[in-house]
């Protein structure tokens, strides 16, 4: 059968709503809905598999409000993969978190429905966000997606998911309202100096960029960098981050950490490509650079401190945030090739590592680490993942990380910043030893603390490795695999500000 | 046009004065309603058909009706609520909020000279900062919320005040965030109310480093 990417592209945007809508009922048993919830996402991906194989990285998709190139077909791409595993993982950490003793759902009876409700239509605005072709449109989407997975980081409502929730509520409306302004400011360099024909559209504006005003651009550019700058964590603005990573559930914190700030990273290369012919690649190229290793610089001292692993993961999100703004700064092909499959194989593996860290909690019933001991005695598996996925975050061969890392690093010396390569390099050696000293040492010793036993199942266990497999194959094997790194290839053109 | 700006200075500089929650949001609504008929002025004046209305009806709807009123209804039920400041607290926020007009109005000499505008554009950008102070200085969630649409609201007049509006899809989109934010916070404030007995913010510091 033969399907075209219009059909496609309606089917993935109206499944998991449609979903999410029967789910918000609760009037389904709790075993349909698992299944139910799978089969939704598993067509979601399938659908998107398709999509990739149809799509031809040179004939971008254009329909009235929807515009697909290859850069958004890469942000499917990841977006999709975390989805299914979201899907695969759910019923195992739901069933956990209303059984066990330490599981903080078990106070409540059935909010499966709720929980799948908000997470479904989370991962449905992600998809809207890289889908619309229009900047306002884009703003309302990353917006919406602060309110959706506001009520999930809060969906324990204790006191400390409370507080994470109205600091992240408060600090990144504040944000985006700041990036609003910004895209205000954008609609009106376009009504002065383009004409007022097709309103905030993102091909036309980039087709037509070379007619802005460098002065009012930069100051558009910099409310934007600011207001998505918060959103995706750059170090003076990063306060929300790591208390709603830790405090939200953990199949949301896997989310919110592989795919949301990604998306508001992708928003921010939209808004870099129409601005930067009239601003000039330097200003742009220096806040980015500086910001970017200046996240990495506050997050690694957090690292070392650390105590509360779930938040010593999000500091490490923030390192991975902070070099992926810095590569997009560098403006080389290699450096944003390795940016977008960085942000790739960040999100597969932060998710795995999001997931065992809540299993972990589960085990132990504690967060913190320096109660945590034995775990290779103990918990055999989740060990075992723990410190494969630990051991691929920090990019250590043959895992996929390394190659987006290193062709990063490889990016700065091409670019001519060897200095600003060092000083990553250093920073990144310090993140290293920050996270083995606490993770070694959890795995090792001896156990002073009665475990719950093994948690890990079969299906996630299954899932966690695809995860983590895809995202090494992947990366090794790309120059292989020709769609993706066609596609990759095409989405890198375009960050460099390559529109057709 | 002239009158809307003295209504809408004088009413941010009331909220830099209020401790009492429930005139907060009374102040905010009748805020939001001045922004409503600065829409159906603007819009009247400058473009036909729908996109004439639309704004100002929304606005009405939304933030004049709507959003107080479900604030209005959680500060019902909470009890010995108020913004607790001294007098020279007070004073100190007046006078920022003096500061945030000079400054509007100097920002709008230095990049827009000559604009038509210059009045409500020093307005808004005093909203603006006005909501980002309240938000940082206030301690009650309420007040916080307040500070949150001020700041909204400023930079919506602005928006309206530069481009005549944004295009209709986008302002649709707007609004329907600015609803669900309200709805989040309320919940979160009532949650917020029966974990901690208060909606006082600066209790919850137990999240850091």
């Amino acid at each position: 059968m033969n399907y075209c990417i219009t059909d496609l592209l309606y089917f993935i945007l109206a499944l998991p709503v449609i979903f999410s809508g029967v789910a918000a009922t609760n009037c389904l048993g709790k075993d349909l809905l698992h299944w139910l919830n799978r089969l939704v996402a598993t067509a979601v991906a399938g659908a998107i598999v398709m999509l990739t194989l149809s799509f031809d990285p040179d004939m971008p998709y254009i329909g009235r409000y929807i515009y697909l190139d290859a850069l958004s077909m890469w942000m499917m791409i990841i977006i999709g993969t975390l989805y299914f595993a979201f899907a695969w993982t759910s019923k195992a950490y739901l069933d956990r978190d209303t059984n066990k003793r330490y599981g903080y759902l078990r106070r409540f009876g059935r909010l499966e429905g709720r929980f799948y409700a908000l997470s479904h239509i989370f991962v449905w605005i992600m998809f809207v966000v890289v889908l619309v072709n229009n900047l306002g449109l884009m703003w309302v989407a990353i917006e919406a997606t602060t309110l959706v997975s506001a009520l999930l980081v809060a969906f324990k409502f204790t006191r400390t998911s409370l507080e994470a929730t109205w600091k992240y509520v408060m600090v990144c409306t504040v944000g985006i309202c700041l990036a609003l302004l910004g895209t205000i400011i954008v609609y009106y360099i376009q009504l002065n100096n383009i004409g007022t024909a097709n309103p905030l559209d993102w091909l036309y504006l980039a087709q037509h960029s070379g007619e802005i005003n460098p002065a009012m651009a930069k100051f558009a550019f910099c409310f934007l960098f600011v207001g998505y700058g918060t959103k995706i964590g750059l170090a003076p603005m990063h306060a929300w981050l790591p208390d709603a990573h830790s405090e939200a559930p953990a199949l949301t914190s896997g989310l919110l950490s592989g795919s949301l700030c990604i998306c508001a990273i992708y928003v921010l290369i939209r808004n870099i490509i129409i601005l930067m012919p009239a601003i000039g690649i330097d200003f742009i190229s220096g806040l980015c650079l500086f910001f970017g290793i200046f996240t990495i610089a506050v997050a690694v001292p957090f690292v070392v401190v650390q105590r509360d692993i779930k938040r010593m993961l999000a500091y490490s999100s923030m390192e991975n945030f902070g070099l992926m703004v810095a590569g997009l700064g560098l403006f080389v092909p290699v450096a944003a090739q390795a940016m977008l499959l960085h942000m790739f194989n960040h999100a597969l593996v932060k998710y795995s590592l999001f997931y065992t860290a809540g299993t972990i909690m589960e085990e132990y019933g504690t967060k913190n680490m320096m109660r945590i001991h034995g775990m290779m005695v103990q918990v055999p598996k989740t060990a075992c993942f723990l410190l494969l996925s630990i051991v691929a975050i920090l990019g250590m061969p043959p895992f996929g990380v390394f190659f987006s890392k290193f062709y990063m690093i490889y990016g700065f010396f091409t670019a001519d910043h060897p200095w600003m390569g060092i000083i990553t390099l250093v920073l990144l050696a310090g993140m290293l030893i920050g996270i083995l000293y606490h993770i070694l040492r959890m795995l090792g010793s001896q156990p002073k603390r009665k475990s719950s036993g093994e948690l890990f199942g079969v299906v996630d266990s299954v899932v966690i490795a695809a995860l983590l497999l895809f995202s090494c194959v992947a990366s090794a094997g790309l120059s292989e695999i020709t769609v993706l790194n066609h596609l990759l290839e095409s989405a890198a053109r375009i960050v460099l500000g390559g529109v057709a | 046009m002239e009158y809307l700006v003295v209504f809408l200075v004088l009413v941010v500089f009331l909220q830099t004065r209020i401790t009492d929650l429930k005139r907060a949001v009374i102040c905010l609504g009748s805020q939001s309603f001045i922004i409503a008929i600065a829409c159906f002025v603007l819009g009247l004046s400058n473009s036909q058909g729908i996109h004439a209305i639309l704004p100002g009806v929304l606005t009405l709807i939304v933030k004049v009706l709507f959003i107080p009123g479900a604030v209005y209804r959680l500060v019902g039920k909470l009890k010995n609520e108020r913004e607790i400041l001294s007098a020279s607290n007070v004073n100190y926020s007046t006078m920022a909020a003096a500061l945030f007009l000079v400054l509007g109005y100097v920002i709008v000499e230095r990049l827009l000279p000559g604009s038509a505008g210059r009045d409500i554009i020093a307005a808004s950008i005093l909203m603006i900062m006005t909501g980002l102070s309240l938000m940082v200085l206030r301690k009650r969630a309420i007040i916080q919320i307040v500070g949150l649409i001020t700041l909204e609201n400023g930079i919506y007049l602005l928006g309206l005040l530069m481009t005549e509006g944004l295009p209709l899809v986008v302002e649709l989109g707007v609004f329907l965030d600015v609803l669900i934010a309200v709805v989040v916070l309320v919940i979160l404030t009532s949650r917020m109310r029966l974990s901690f007995m208060t909606t006082d913010t600066s209790v919850m510091k137990k999240l850091k480093g």
